[in-house]
């Protein structure tokens, strides 16, 4: 193969004696999640900077706090050990350019003791052309490219940040999506505007939104068909968390599967009216703390209304899930607004001005 | 048949600050706390205080509190740091 030679790769290379010999290398030095990683050879790696057309030494960003530079080079190295496939590395890529961006707060959400990890979501013709899956099993082993995808943002968080458990990595519980956290929404089964052009993206644009998250809170309503009796547990949902772990607010994801999102849609709501529609159900009373345990801290401010959304926009919805169960997920965010999700666009050109002004963020990511 | 196989870590490190002089003795010194806002420092940091001033002879100990207790230091915190002879960073929850 052409590329096995590439002679401007300049990572130090081992000489290692088979694939169990890698594996030992690798767990040694720290370089792992724990789980056996696919050896990243030179053509692997190569081939990925191919695919997006970027050469290695390509700066991709320098980490805000301790200024570390990521470049292309490193970043395919660790998406080859996640199992990536050449294809897939637009999206690692444009995923950690997202991450560096500074609303991100990424070396707060890497090394807090909140345990928090990257939500990477997918949205746009790459998601079909990559094979995700964003019906059954949307946030749990639904497919092999957002399995890997989401493994490989985590690998460079520990191999490029040096962000282990018990070194910088401070995360008292964590949560299983530290391995991976990745979904694609499910465009074909739904009638609302993908999360990316909810976010400013135009359409056609296939796109990443990152967001510092915790684990999913998975609800349950089938005996109704009113949105506003769904929504209402999604809302009592995002309410449990506000007072059991953070009352401030900040973005949040809920998930809608298709048995629920068909009740919502044929009632002609829109992602929009979703929006405000928990922005004004979705607070709570700070005095209510005293309910769960936490009465020393409400002092003097038991009236003060806290808002799990600063406004409707703060609520990202995705379309996601297998189509039978009246089930969803409310996904909080690491803690309040100290950061934000970024949504950037897969293959965008830097100079290239937005269709509007907005919050979105842009990136780019090779071709 | 052997395998060849790159280092996935970051090897392009960026060169660190240097460490500033240490004091030889904090008597008559000025000390500055740089708090993450948490509960947990108050305490840590009033003992603290306490025991700089009586038992090592600071004469003053500043306090500075974060306005984001997982960012950096704000940059009028940081330009502070200039006027003390030595800064306590400390991690509480």
């Amino acid at each position: 193969m052409q590329l096995a030679s590439n002679p401007l790769l300049t990572s130090k290379v081992y000489d290692v004696a088979d694939f169990s010999a890698a594996q030992e290398l690798f767990h040694a030095n720290g370089w792992t999640d724990g789980l056996p990683i696919v050896p990243p050879t030179p053509p692997a790696v190569a081939a990925c900077l191919d695919w997006v057309g970027m050469a290695p030494d390509q700066l991709l960003g320098v980490e805000p706090v301790r200024a570390q530079p990521i470049t292309a080079e490193k970043l395919a190295i660790n998406a080859v050990m996640a199992g990536c496939l050449p294809m897939h590395f637009a999206v690692v890529a444009t995923a950690w350019q997202a991450m560096m961006q500074e609303e991100y707060l990424l070396h707060g959400v890497t090394s807090s003791t909140g345990g928090c990890a990257a939500l990477i979501i997918i949205n746009g013709p790459i998601r079909l052309e990559i094979g995700a899956s964003p019906t059954f099993n949307a946030l749990g082993n639904s497919d092999r490219a957002t399995a890997v995808i989401g493994r490989a943002v985590r690998l460079a968080v520990i191999n490029l940040l040096d962000v282990r458990p018990g070194g910088i990595d401070r995360s008292t519980l964590g949560h299983p999506g530290k391995f991976s956290y990745c979904l694609a929404e499910d465009e074909e089964g739904t009638q609302w505007l993908p999360l990316s052009m909810a976010r400013g993206l135009p359409a056609g644009a296939s796109a990443v939104t990152v967001m510092a998250a915790m684990a999913p809170r998975q609800i349950m309503n089938e005996w109704t068909t009113d949105p506003k009796e769904i929504l209402e547990t999604f809302a009592a949902e995002m309410r449990a968390n506000q007072l059991n772990y953070s009352i401030y607010g900040g973005n949040y994801v809920i998930v809608i599967p298709k048995q629920l999102r068909e009740h919502i849609e044929a009632a002609g709501w829109s992602k929009r009216d979703i929006g405000e529609f928990l922005y004004e159900r979705a607070r709570v009373r700070r005095g209510d703390w005293a309910t769960v345990g936490k009465g020393s801290v409400v002092r003097d401010r038991a009236d003060r209304i806290h808002p799990a959304l600063a406004s409707p926009e703060h609520l990202l919805v995705v379309a996601a899930g297998g189509p039978a169960g009246g089930f969803g997920a409310v996904i909080p965010p690491w803690m309040g607004s100290k950061t934000k999700a970024v949504t950037a666009a897969i293959g965008a050109c830097i100079d290239c001005g937005p269709p509007d002004a907005g919050t979105t963020r842009r990136g780019e990511a090779g071709s | 048949m052997t395998m060849r196989v790159l280092d996935p870590s970051n090897e392009s490190r960026v060169v660190g600050g240097q460490l500033a002089a240490r004091p030889t003795s904090l008597k008559g010194k000025t000390v500055g706390f740089i708090s993450n806002g948490k509960e947990g420092t108050k305490g840590y940091f009033t003992h603290l205080d306490r025991m700089l001033r009586e038992e090592l002879g600071v004469a003053d100990v500043i306090w500075r509190t974060k306005s984001n207790y997982s960012a950096p230091a704000d940059a009028h915190i940081v330009d502070e740091i200039r006027k003390w002879h030595a800064v306590v960073a400390g991690v509480g929850d």
